[in-house]
């Protein structure tokens, strides 16, 4: 078998079959459980007086003296922290493997702005609007955005498609910060709090869609991992191997735009998510698409979980808005990132 | 090559384009100054100018608001200008720019950190520029540094994403101070996004200094830009020293922005609309270009401000907004239209 030499396993179940690599599985479940240990930790840990064991009775269902802490204000925050971490982690790892390029990220190619332009435009336009809504308008500018970027780059891997979206970027943030000017203060206040990133006003009426986007994007980039795989290989391969491929990129936009745009508009703009996790997993777990995926979401939300609990306890009362957490990450990866590329850009 | 590359601007047009840009900005200041949410007539504003009067509310609201505000706005314009063209000159890049390439977020930092120290050790209205200056500069040498890295040299690509990430570890610092310390968050919040909105004379005059050394400094090297249009072999074999000039250019780009930045605040893409069209209409000859691109910078400067005032009936805009809205479609055309 070819395939084994590089760590690859195959199981047979009548006509299907599954491949699979036993390392990456293996530091996969060991990744699971630090996550799982992480949100343990982060329930117990804060200004109010709950320990480990009032988070462990919280999980178990038993009933605690510090329910009400644990339950209803730390809970919903690390429930929404893992899903905007796990969506920003996945949008970031499908569009790196579509764009075959290592320094997207759905931040610098506009989509997050595009979100974020149509979620503050809905705030401020319609206050009453049923919450549901917002990821749905999100996702419709995010996607608008992403089809400019591409008419205007005509290719999607050339580094001109980044520059490109970097332009719409700066200028879609002109534009929300003219409507915030334009708009009524009070509504300015309710998106001036959503804008900066911080989890501490999460809304736990919010927290079953995000996971239901995740579930639906990160089902669908499932599905096209064979795709994404080929894809790496470049476009006429990719078609020569039987792949798709206006599907497949159709398929991997939808769900980057879809989880980009949900994580948006529950917790604001969370930078850099998208760029670090991947790389990390690459370093961390391996580099095939099906372990970058899996990789991905659990870094990205064990880095939003990790920014958002140091950035309420460090200085607390004090509390630092997980987003300047994750960008001064961010930046040291990019420069790294840019260094490693010297050579080629 | 095409024959349009032999068809040069003739010396006399460059000249003219010049007179006109005065006359443009001259006007621009006028109407700046009759534009607001108390209109004047243009008679107030000549009598107010000729025979001041201290018991008249017009001529007082003309000369200690709307004046220093326009001052600030035609000053800081024409610093950023004059810093774009050294810039896109120096490095041979048209998206070169004070604000992209991070001198305006080091800039920043620096008078945040400044603003935010006690008040024993704080610096001076008048020392504020050049403190502005040196953070610019601070953050424009790793740039430079970063993205000169490699065996393809200086690339665009690389100086667009080392001024990203460096601006935003700049601004992600600010924002840090800013959480920490409360006071200056009050001192510094309009100024941060580049609103003009309650500018001093004070501040006005702490940023004609450095403007001055930096314009003299770029009309000094501009013949040495002049050869290095030909190629740095060129160039060198012609006698200009390149090092000098390279490093007094820089210098006097970070002077000029940082003067800008401690008046008006960060203010972006100022420096790059302005210079491409400048060095074109003056034929290409950086003399002229200087001051065409340093009128045009305040001009445009100016035309934002009446913009931001005027835009949004009894609401201002910021001025630093007005510009990214009219600077981020230019970089796109820029980007687009290279192969």
């Amino acid at each position: 078998m070819e395939a084994a030499a590089f760590g690859y396993r195959s199981v047979r179940f009548g006509p299907f079959s599954l491949r699979f690599h036993l390392g990456h599985c293996l530091l996969s479940v060991v990744f699971a459980v630090i996550l799982l240990g992480s949100a343990i930790a982060a329930l117990a840990i804060g200004s109010g007086r709950a320990g480990i064991a009032d988070a462990l009775a919280f999980l178990t269902g038993v009933s605690s003296p510090a329910h009400e802490v644990v339950g209803s204000l730390r809970a919903p925050r690390v429930a929404m922290a893992l899903a905007c971490g796990a969506m920003l982690g996945l949008s970031g790892a499908a569009l790196q493997a579509l764009t075959r390029n290592g320094l997207a990220d759905p931040g610098l190619l506009g989509v997050r702005e595009g979100a974020s332009l149509a979620v503050i435009a809905t705030i401020l336009g319609w206050p009453d609007a049923p919450l549901y809504l917002r990821p749905i308008v999100g996702m419709a500018g995010g996607l608008a955005v992403a089809f400019v970027a591409m008419s205007i780059a005509r290719s999607l891997s050339q580094i001109r498609f980044i520059l490109v979206g970097i332009g719409i970027s700066w200028f879609l943030s002109a534009i929300v910060a003219l409507i915030l000017v334009s708009a009524d203060i009070d509504n300015v206040q309710a998106a001036m709090i959503w804008m900066a990133g911080s989890l501490s006003g999460v809304q736990p009426a919010l927290l079953p869609l995000a996971w239901t986007c995740l579930v639906l994007g990160g089902g669908m980039l499932v599905l096209a991992v064979r795709a994404a795989e080929a894809n790496l290989l470049g476009g006429m391969t990719a078609i020569g191997l039987g792949v798709r491929t206006a599907r497949y990129r159709l398929t991997a936009i939808a769900a980057s735009v879809l989880m980009t745009a949900a994580a948006v508009s529950c917790a604001g703009s969370l930078g850099f998510v998208g760029l670090l996790a991947p790389h990390l997993c690459r370093f961390l777990i391996g580099s095939g698409q099906p372990a970058l995926l899996a990789g991905s979401a659990m870094i990205g939300a064990w880095l939003v979980l990790l920014a958002d609990t140091i950035g309420r306890t460090l200085f607390a009362p004090l509390q630092i808005p997980a987003g300047i957490v994750l960008s001064v990450l961010g930046v040291f990866l990019l420069v790294g990132l840019i260094w490693q590329r010297r050579h080629h850009i | 090559m095409r024959a349009a590359h032999f068809i040069n601007v003739p010396k006399v047009t460059g000249w003219a384009f010049l007179l006109l840009a005065v006359g443009l900005t001259f006007a621009l200041a006028l109407l700046h100054l009759a534009v607001g949410a108390r209109g004047m007539p243009p008679s107030v504003l000549i009598d107010a100018l000729i025979s001041f009067d201290s018991t008249n509310f017009d001529h007082r609201v003309l000369v200690s608001l709307r004046l220093p505000r326009l001052c600030a706005a035609l000053l800081s314009g024409a610093a950023l200008g004059m810093a774009g063209l050294l810039l896109q000159s120096l490095l041979r890049n048209p998206l070169a720019e004070p604000h992209l390439l991070g001198l305006n977020a080091g800039a920043s930092l620096a008078v945040v950190v400044a603003t935010a120290l006690p008040a024993a050790i704080q610096p001076t209205v008048l020392e504020r520029p050049f403190l502005a200056a040196g953070g610019g500069a601070l953050v424009f040498a790793a740039v430079f540094a970063l993205s000169s890295a490699g065996r393809l040299g200086l690339t665009v690509t690389k100086l667009i994403f080392c001024g990203i990430a460096l601006s935003a570890l700049s601004s992600a610092l600010v924002s840090a101070v800013l959480l920490l310390d409360q006071e200056t968050l009050e001192a510094v919040r309009f100024w941060l996004v580049g609103d003009l909105a309650g500018t001093s004379w004070s501040q006005v005059s702490a940023a004609l200094l450095p403007l001055c050394l930096a314009g003299v400094a770029a009309a000094a090297l501009s013949p040495h830009l002049d050869a290095m249009t030909l190629g740095d072999a060129s160039a060198a074999g012609l006698g200009v020293p390149l090092k000098a000039t390279r490093l007094i250019g820089l210098a006097a780009a970070a002077l000029a922005s940082g003067a800008a930045v401690s008046t008006v605040g960060p203010i972006g893409f100022v420096g790059l609309i302005v210079p491409g069209l400048a060095f074109r209409l003056s034929g290409k000859r950086h003399l002229p270009a200087v001051a065409l691109s340093t009128l045009g910078g305040a001009a445009l400067l100016v035309l934002a401000d009446i913009a931001a005032r005027s835009l949004l009936p009894g609401r201002e805009v910021a001025t630093g907004i007005m510009t990214a809205l009219v600077g981020a479609p230019v970089f796109l055309l820029i980007v687009a239209r290279r192969s």
